[in-house]
């Protein structure tokens, strides 16, 4: 049976030597404490002041924003219109569509009548409270149309990493492509109206502009594929007949030719059952080394593509 | 000894050490809370409007998303239309005489008619008419029951007078819902204007573009 006691060894721990053992310990303690503490002799100097955290406007999204922003988008038709009747390309002979014709006609009506609407949805912003958009959208402008014109007309330059791409092998047929994508897009755009704007007069003026629209697309597309009224169910038809995929790629390798460019989908004047707001693709320019063209997807004013009441033309 | 006990319910009374401190501390925190609610009043941000600093935050009514009772009316309407473009549609492939070309476009324009009906009849439920007007019809039948060449001609003129009818509902609808299913429904059907005039062979811009709007149509019984 054990009978220990604590005592002996308590009365230990208090004796001097233990007190010397924990003053050292609070002083280490304390030295460790200062160094890791935030000196204020000797802090480095700064260059300049950083500004304070910029307060973004509130992106307010109501009638007169969406007014202004289709008026910016029908402007930037009208002004790509401009540029592609400027440049004559509409006037040349198609390769790929034999049949095309001069459309200059056709497109300068359509650039005239995308006018009259930029100042029609200006006028109804206006009544709505919004200071009119007098210049292009510039989304559709930068991320769009810039590029497809730059591609067509002047191709990429080589880089470190990729060979140059020349200009468009064929660009009557970019331009009326690009006229039916816009068109689409004014279509589409306008319809996508109708359940954001909270005054019916506007969906009847938007309606009333995109029926136009809508028309005029699908005369377009006409115009480039004859008799393509409606999607009918076909069997993809290789260029080769009996060629799969696997031994078109196979040719490629053994007889080191360039890869076939991208093909570039027909239009159809009746694209789907009702109306549609899905992105209307574009491919267009000449193919890269490995083919592959510039393909794009325009899509409805969205909320990095609106006019806000804090941008403005200038 | 002190025995803990926790219970809930009524049986959770307050003991005597929060009975002390509770009358005080209960009035201290019921004038918190009123102050607090007050807050808004008193610092002038009472108002419900969703109002910024910005003078420029219109705020304005938001529509119904549904179908209002006159939406409803206007709906059975277009719906009663289209029935009538599906029957249509139905006489002139009946009637013979087409290639194979327009029979495709004939047919896929018809059973668009019949997927609007059927898609504004998911819209108005039970109050949905589901029956074509047959006055407007019988006016429009003879058209429809010609030559391929004439009865394109009347399904140009139909398509244009729909486009019309449904832009005049149009303004005059609330409900979101049914505005954005009209709008895709008449978007395409514009397109079938320019689509039968091509087909019949037509060439003039304004006819293929149809400028010339036909009149809105009206529905009896």
């Amino acid at each position: 049976m054990n009978n220990e006691s604590l005592s002996p060894d308590l009365a230990q721990s208090y004796d001097r030597r233990g007190l010397f053992r924990i003053g050292g310990l609070t002083v280490a303690t304390a030295v460790v404490v200062a160094a890791c503490g935030k000196s204020e002799a000797g802090t480095l100097g700064r260059i300049g002041e950083g500004g304070t955290t910029p307060v973004l406007d509130d992106p307010i999204l109501n009638d007169g924003v969406l007014m202004r922003t289709m008026a910016g988008i029908e402007i930037s038709i009208a002004n790509a219109y401009t540029h592609i009747l400027d440049v004559g390309f509409l006037s040349q002979r198609s390769a790929t569509l034999p049949d095309l014709g001069d459309q200059a006609g056709l497109v300068t009506s359509f650039r005239d009548q995308h006018l009259i609407a930029a100042d029609s949805f200006n006028a109804m912003g206006i009544v709505v409270g919004a200071l009119p958009w007098t210049c292009g959208n510039r989304r559709l402008d930068e991320a769009y149309l810039t590029p497809i014109f730059l591609r067509i007309e002047q191709g990429v330059a080589a880089t470190d990493s990729a060979k140059k791409i020349e200009p468009s092998d064929d660009p009557a047929r970019d331009c009326i492509n690009l006229v039916h994508a816009l068109e689409s897009l004014s279509s589409e755009s306008c319809q996508a109206l109708v359940p954001v704007v909270t005054d019916p007069v506007i969906r009847f003026l938007a309606m009333q502009l995109g029926v136009r629209t809508a028309r005029q697309a699908a005369l377009v597309a006409l115009k480039i594929y004859p008799g393509g009224y409606v999607a009918v169910a076909e069997p993809v038809v290789s260029s080769e007949p009996g060629t799969t995929v696997v031994e078109v790629a196979t040719t490629i390798a053994a007889t080191n030719a360039a890869p076939p460019p991208t093909a570039i989908p027909l239009p159809l004047a009746i694209p789907g059952q009702y109306g549609l707001l899905a992105p209307v693709t574009y491919v267009g320019g000449a193919g890269d080394e490995n083919g592959v063209r510039l393909k794009l997807n325009f899509e409805t004013p969205s909320l990095n593509s609106f006019a806000y009441p804090f941008n403005s033309c200038a | 000894m002190d025995i803990e006990v926790t219970e809930s319910g009524v049986h959770a009374a307050p003991s005597a050490p929060r009975g002390r401190v509770g009358r005080r501390a209960l009035l201290g925190a019921g004038v918190g809370g009123a102050a607090l609610s007050l807050l808004p009043f008193l610092s002038g941000g009472a108002d419900a409007s969703a109002t910024t600093g910005d003078s420029t935050t219109t705020s304005s009514t938001t529509p119904p998303q549904r179908p209002t009772d006159s939406d409803v009316t206007l709906l059975a309407f277009a719906q009663q239309i289209e029935l009538t473009a599906q029957a249509l549609y139905d006489e002139a492939i009946a009637h013979g005489g087409w290639s194979d070309e327009q029979l495709v476009v004939l047919v896929a324009i018809r059973e668009a008619h019949q997927a609007y009906a059927q898609s504004l009849s998911g819209l108005l439920g039970r109050q949905a008419p589901g029956q074509m007007s047959l006055p407007l019809f019988e006016s429009l039948r003879s058209g429809f029951n010609v030559s391929a060449e004439g009865a394109l001609a009347a399904a140009y003129a139909f398509e244009s007078a729909a486009v019309a009818t449904h832009l005049v509902v149009l303004a005059k609808l609330q409900g979101t819902d049914a505005a954005a299913l009209l709008a895709s429904i008449f978007s395409n059907e514009a397109r079938y204007g320019t689509v039968l005039a091509d087909l019949a062979g037509q060439t003039d811009e304004a006819t293929l573009l149809v400028f010339e709007e036909s009149a809105a149509l009206t529905v009896q019984g």
